[in-house]
């Protein structure tokens, strides 16, 4: 048994030990994302909202270098198509970190988060989104270096896709 | 509804190493919206939403989607990834109720 095994004890224990290693990283960054999760969609008022997430930063104005895609007028509020896509570099020293996706007159005004690696790429994300009533939608973009970059489009709402 | 958690996954059919590709993803899910009693009160209740999408590309992750009721029905999000080797991509949607959803896709280069 000690010379015919097929797989070096070494080698077990390296493995054994990467495993270990791994399985401590997956969960201390699981419980910091469920720490923050609850949090995220609230019924609050927007103002409300802006100060939970970003506290008292200034937010300068993006348009620069945020391309917002979003209709102006939205026939079916429950289904929204909104695509953000950020002119920067994705490098590990300067990358996009954060997306928000803001409308301020639905209920719960937070629609989404997205967190990014510098894996990615390019910062460009889209989704199908509700909207409420007519009212303002931002997108707001985190970057690593923690700038804060805003643009924020009107979108007539025809029929409201929120209910309740 | 038995058609909740597919999900279908779209990639370009031709990559290229070092492409920044884009994806879109679609999930079949309900993503209930709060009711209100006809008092104009939430219900509260465990309502059934996607509050998670996770994107990873060899073994990596790449976007992670922290959602909300805000978003719509059976949702889609686009995304974009650096190809730089073949393998597996994976997006995986997290509901309130626990359910676990996924896709994956191959990247291979032609």
């Amino acid at each position: 048994m000690k010379d015919g095994h097929p797989i070096p004890r070494r080698v077990v224990l390296k493995t054994l030990g990467a495993l270990g290693a791994g399985a401590a990283a997956g969960l201390r960054s699981g419980a910091s994302a469920h720490a923050q999760t609850p949090a995220l969609g609230q019924n609050e008022s927007v103002q409300d909202a802006m100060k939970r997430l970003f506290g008292g930063r200034t937010i300068k104005d993006g348009s620069a270098v945020i391309k917002f895609d979003i209709p102006l007028i939205a026939e079916n509020g429950s289904v929204v198509p909104v695509a953000v896509s950020v002119d920067s570099p994705m490098t590990p020293s300067s990358y996009v970190k954060y997306i928000y996706v803001v409308a301020d007159k639905n209920r719960i005004p937070v629609v989404t988060r997205v967190t990014l690696a510098p894996e990615a790429g390019r910062a460009a994300v889209g989704a199908n989104i509700r909207l409420g009533e007519t009212g303002e939608v931002r997108a707001i973009v985190e970057q690593s270096d923690g700038t804060l970059l805003q643009v924020a489009r009107e979108v007539k709402v025809t029929v409201g896709g929120c209910g309740g | 509804m038995s058609d909740i958690g597919k999900v279908r996954l779209r990639i370009p059919s031709s990559i290229k190493p070092g492409d920044v590709v884009q994806v879109r993803s679609l999930v079949i899910h309900p993503m209930e919206r709060i009711e209100r009693d006809p008092q104009g009160k939430i219900v509260q209740k465990n309502y059934n939403y996607i509050n998670k999408v996770i994107v990873t590309y060899l073994g990596k992750t790449v976007a992670v989607f922290d959602t909300t009721q805000s978003v719509a029905e059976n949702p889609f999000f686009s995304f974009t990834f650096k190809a730089t080797d073949p393998g597996q991509l994976k997006v995986q949607f997290l509901d309130t109720t626990g359910g676990r959803y996924e896709g994956t896709a191959d990247i291979k280069f032609s």
